[in-house]
């Protein structure tokens, strides 16, 4: 795990760490860790209208590591984001999620590899309406294949302070509680990988700053590895790893705590 | 590593199943148009198969009754034997009568009837029941019972005395109800009943008269009815005589019956497929509604295929739900579509399940539904989950190899399912493949206004502009609504045009071609008295008298190898001729209106070997050839000749026409009776004919043509009801297309009215915008319904039946009037929702 982001990597500086993306064509150095991406591109539109939304990524996120994804609007963070969670496949480019092969997937096949295995938090919370609190955390272990999905459903609604809403819908939840019922969704399959899409970016400043420690306390139990993007720098500064994007590329990509340096050599 | 279970290739249905009921809303909101038009559509068959279903079985269970026995055993012209009724009356219990046409007379009045004479011990099972509440046996001698349509024509009463073939009798009571009127046949008039010796005294039944022995046999307990009449078949193989059995007691009426009801089914099953494209419509819009919840699903790790189970399930459960809500419609509308039909019914129905008609049904509503559900549900299964970050997505389009089963399969099963039930496998082909083509072509204009309301120059008044624009934008209705609303609408005209022509050739053209008057057993020996008669009343009639006899076929073929009816498993189709017993004439000309088509005609006068002339079209559907051999049985003596000619008959002549003419030597030594035709010169009115002709010839029927033609147009009419009743089915399928249509654009059009408003439009200038859009779609489909349906009527009269076509315009137009003022309605009351939007809330909302 040391050597997970040690190939093509640049100075390292106290308390700070600056990479670089991986060189492209190495081959995948490090099959257990969360996420081994290798010269990922994403172009969509095609002919004159084609528009190279990124443009060779290379990213190595160990287990268990908290990353904020930063950058500004069209940068391709949310692009990126969409494909390490395999709601969209690159273009071109080698990923390895969690020991699975996304490259190679259709659809369907990145569906199943998200089972059980990725949870994803989005900033409009996109719960099913016509479902429960409940029922919208049940719905992902169901599809898992979980064993005793409602009980666990219920101790996660309980830890994220929503034992007393499971049977409320989401048009009768607050954005805050909306949220939360996300996170809970998310996390209640304990999966390996914990995507969040600006998960604040609906709420209020308070509210965020509650949602952001409900998250990161979450994470923090279960040990999944979180990538996170966000426009709050001072958010970005609770992760141990900040990689900042602009135009399609990595640009800077920082360790901020020692117990992220520990993670490089 | 965390627990991520199995894999599985597909979510469990069970599964699939607990997260549809979650999202699916107890109300079926959403997919409220899928369970109308289901409701409607398989309603409609249900209802029409459980109405045909409990006549069906009201025939069946008291065949008995109406076949007045447990066999019956009948002959035309003669009585049965002594060794064929020694037969007969060793099986049981026996009632003896006779069936005849008739005149009943009180002074100048006169009355066709069906007399039917039957012995005391008569009826076997049940009693025929009387106006004034009498349960009765045969009347009592010198006395009748008559019906009360007879006693009106005759201007008559109970205890007055009238004359049956010229001899006296007193009406002793109304009938009220006779339960063997279905097993008699066909007949002009009423039913009289006498005793059985009447006819005889009156001479009717003399030597060459129409009449017909009937016999009904009560069995002896243990004795089966089918077993018994097959050995009295064996004992008399060529006696002429006809057998009955109780199961089998109106087997004409059964067939009607069950034609009609496949036919209705048809209609109803075209109702359903226009409904089908309100399926369509109705899950496509629910799915596109849940365009976010399904890539939602996808990100939490939902595939294509359980996307596809999920909301199969939905749709099917909402399908099932308005399936068996019109299933239950159906059966508990019944009664009342029986009581709506009325005389046309030939028993009264009371409710009925009937599991085959509701299952069918059923089968047919969720195929439908399968059919048009599929595209949009494999559209929505590939729903990218990158929906719920990117709203635009590109547009999806659906593999055809996908579409191949689901929809080629549910149409394979339609027409499966449609052609088991059919007993007229052509037919029911033909209906369906124009029932096709028609949508196709309506599917063709559709698409055709559209591209036209593109090019149009755009006119000058801002709401004819916006009206236009509408029927193109993209996601414009117009395509599905020109299809679902022109269907039923030109069905609409087409019936009404296909009425009203037949309507118009019985009453106008018919009368010109028909004869006046057709007269049954004129006596031989009286032909010139006849002639004198008529000549006296009216000098210009012309009389028509032809010898006329009845037999049946034995057999027939090439002299070496012929082949005996009776052995025949099947009749050939269109050899309806083989079939009991036919009238039969000889004559020394080729018959009025016929023509030869092969052979030659014998010379006048001729006394050689017996010859016949056949109708070609008989002669083809069993293979008969000039050279060849024809047996028949003539009051139960064998007869046999050669084929001579072969003839085409006019059958509009609407005369008396032979499928086979003899050669005078042949058959003039058989006892007969003459029948005879008159025509009037012009349009001449000779009231007293008829009254004296009945007087000079008691014992001949005579009957005007004028009633029968009255009775083909009430049953025209009825029949077009029931007909139209089913197709207006399809009119309100089509409706509730226009409902959900107006309910997908609802978005949108709320955007619009939201701008116009922001811009200054009145709410009068709105509801001003959505009239003009409508009534440019209703122009659009009056001219489309009128031209598809009056051109499908004209192919109907002039093609199929070659009639004149003669729609009744007035009438047409106002029938299609009426279906659009309907459709204009419908439209107007859908779009009042958007009067009442506020602009400041809606944007708000938008």
């Amino acid at each position: 795990m040391a050597n997970s982001l040690s190939s093509g990597m640049g100075s390292a500086h106290m308390g700070r760490v600056t990479a670089t993306p991986l060189a492209p064509r190495s081959p995948l150095p490090d099959t257990t860790a969360a996420i081994v991406a290798e010269d990922l591109r994403l172009t969509l539109g095609q002919g004159s209208a084609a528009v190279e939304i990124l443009r060779g990524i290379g990213l190595q996120v160990p287990q268990g590591q908290r990353l904020a994804l930063l950058g500004p609007s069209g940068s391709g963070k949310s692009s990126l984001m969409a494909i390490l969670s395999g709601l969209e496949r690159a273009t071109s480019g080698r990923l390895q999620v969690a020991g699975a092969d996304f490259a190679g997937m259709n659809e369907d096949g990145l569906a199943r590899a998200r089972r059980g295995r990725i949870g994803v938090v989005l900033q409009a919370f996109h719960l099913l309406p016509t479902m429960t609190a409940l029922e919208n955390v049940t719905t992902p272990m169901e599809l898992a294949g979980m064993a005793a999905p409602r009980a666990r459903a219920e101790a996660e609604l309980t830890a994220v302070g929503l034992g007393h809403r499971m049977t409320h819908y989401p048009a009768q939840l607050s954005g805050g509680e909306q949220q939360r019922v996300a996170i809970a969704r998310a996390i209640a399959p304990r999966p390996v990988l914990i995507f969040a899409d600006e998960p604040t970016g609906n709420l209020d400043a308070a509210t965020g700053r509650t949602i952001v420690d409900l998250l990161f306390d979450r994470q923090a139990e279960t040990g999944a590895t979180l990538l996170i993007i966000t426009h709050d720098a001072s958010l970005a500064q609770r992760c141990e790893r900040v990689v900042t994007m602009a135009d399609g590329e990595i640009v800077s990509d920082t360790l901020t705590t020692v117990k992220a340096s520990d993670t490089l050599a | 590593m965390p627990e991520t279970a199995r894999i599985a290739a597909a979510l469990p249905w069970s599964t699939a199943w607990t997260i549809a009921r979650r999202d699916l809303s107890a109300r079926f909101r959403g997919l409220r148009l899928l369970l109308v038009c289901l409701f409607l559509g398989v309603g409609a068959i249900a209802a029409i198969g459980t109405l045909t279903g409990s006549i069906e079985q009201a025939l069946g269970s008291r065949g008995q009754a109406i076949l007045g026995g447990d066999i019956g055993v009948n002959v035309w012209q003669r009585s049965l034997t002594p060794q064929e009724s020694a037969a007969v009356h060793a099986l049981g219990r026996v009632t003896d009568g006779i069936r005849l046409q008739a005149i009943v007379t009180n002074g100048d009045a006169t009355a066709p009837v069906a007399l039917k004479a039957v012995d005391r011990q008569w009826p076997l099972y049940s009693r025929l029941e009387l106006k004034d509440g009498r349960k009765v046996g045969a009347p009592p001698p010198g006395e009748a019972w008559l019906s009360e349509g007879t006693l009106a024509r005759l201007g008559a009463r109970v205890g007055d005395t009238v004359a049956i073939g010229g001899m006296p009798v007193r009406v002793g009571g109304v009938i009220a109800r006779d339960a063997e009127q279905l097993s008699e046949g066909f007949a002009l008039g009423d039913t009289a009943i006498v005793g059985l010796d009447m006819p005889r005294r009156a001479g009717l039944t003399a030597l060459g008269a129409m009449y017909r022995t009937k016999l009904r046999v009560a069995l002896t307990p243990g004795l089966d009815p089918q077993a018994t009449v097959d050995r009295l078949q064996a004992r008399f193989p060529d006696a002429g005589l006809e057998y009955r059995t109780r199961d089998k007691a109106a087997p004409g009426t059964n067939k009607f019956v069950e034609r009609m009801g496949q036919f209705l089914v048809l209609v109803g099953l075209a109702a359903l497929v226009i409904a089908g494209i309100g399926i369509g419509g109705g899950v496509a819009s629910y799915l596109e509604a849940r365009r976010a919840s399904i890539a939602t699903l996808k990100v939490l790790g939902a595939t294509s295929t359980d996307i596809a189970r999920i909301y199969l399930l939905q749709i099917a459960a909402a399908a099932l739900a308005g399936s068996l809500a019109g299933l239950v419609a159906g059966v508990l509308v019944t009664p009342l579509l029986a009581q709506a039909l009325g005389a046309l019914l030939p028993v009264s129905v009371g409710l009925l399940v009937s599991p085959t008609a509701l299952a069918s049904a059923a089968v047919y509503g969720l195929l439908v539904a399968l059919v048009f559900a599929a595209p949009p549900l494999l559209r929505a299964r590939d729903y990218p989950a990158m929906a719920v970050l990117r709203a635009r997505v590109a547009p999806l389009k659906v593999a055809r190899k996908a579409l191949a089963l689901p929809v080629l399969g549910g149409l394979a099963g339609i027409l499966a399912l449609t052609l088991v039930q059919s007993s007229q496998p052509k037919m029911t082909l033909g209906f369906l493949g124009g029932a096709a083509a028609m949508l196709a072509l309506l599917a063709l204009v559709g698409w055709g206004i559209r591209r036209l309301a593109a090019r149009l120059p755009r006119p000058a008044n801002p709401l004819l502009r916006s009206g236009l624009a509408n029927l193109h934008r993209p996601g414009a209705q117009t395509g599905a609504l020109v299809t679902a609303l022109g269907f039923g609408l030109s069905a609409f005209v087409l019936i009404a045009a296909v009425e009203t022509s037949l309507d118009a050739n019985i009453r106008r053209t018919v009368p010109q071609r028909a004869p006046a008057y057709f007269v049954l057993d004129v006596p031989r020996d009286r032909a010139d008295d006849f002639r004198r008669t008529v000549a006296a009343t009216v000098p210009a009639a012309k009389v028509r008298l032809i010898p006329n006899l009845r037999g049946r076929i034995l057999a027939y073929g090439p002299a070496n190898a012929m082949t005996r009816v009776a052995d025949l498993k099947t009749v050939p189709d269109g050899a309806w001729a083989l079939q009991g017993e036919r009238g039969l004439t000889y004559s020394d000309t080729v018959p009025e209106g016929n023509t030869l088509v092969a052979g030659r005609w014998w010379p006048q006068g001729y006394t050689g070997e017996p010859l016949v002339s056949v109708d070609q079209d008989f002669a083809k559907a069993i293979g008969l050839n000039v050279g060849d051999r024809l047996t028949i049985s003539l009051l139960g003596v064998e007869r046999s000749a050669r084929v001579a000619s072969l003839r085409r008959i006019d059958w509009d002549s609407l005369g008396f026409n032979f499928v086979l003419v003899f050669s005078p030597n042949t058959l003039r030594d058989a006892p007969h009776n003459l029948a005879a035709t008159i025509d009037l010169p012009g349009k001449a009115n000779a009231p007293t004919l008829l009254p004296r002709l009945v007087r000079a010839f008691p014992s001949s029927s005579v009957i005007e043509t004028g009633s029968l033609l009255r009775d083909a147009r009430d049953l025209l009419a009825q029949m077009s009801t029931a007909i139209l009743a089913a197709a207006s089915v399809a009119v309100i399928a089509g409706l509730a297309v226009l409902t959900g249509a107006i309910a997908a654009a609802r978005a949108s059009r709320t955007y619009d009215t939201v701008i116009l408003r922001i811009l200054g439009a009145s709410r009068a200038q709105v509801l001003l915008l959505q009239l003009a859009e409508y009534t440019l779609i209703a122009a659009v489909l009056a001219v489309v319904s009128l031209a598809i349906g009056s051109g499908l009527s004209w192919l109907v009269i002039d093609r199929l039946f070659g009639f004149t076509w003669l729609p009744d315009w007035p009438r047409v137009l106002a029938v299609l009037a009426a279906g659009l003022l309907l459709v204009l309605v419908v439209a107007l009351a859908g779009s009042l929702p958007l009067l009442r939007t506020k602009p400041a809330q809606a944007l708000r909302e938008l």
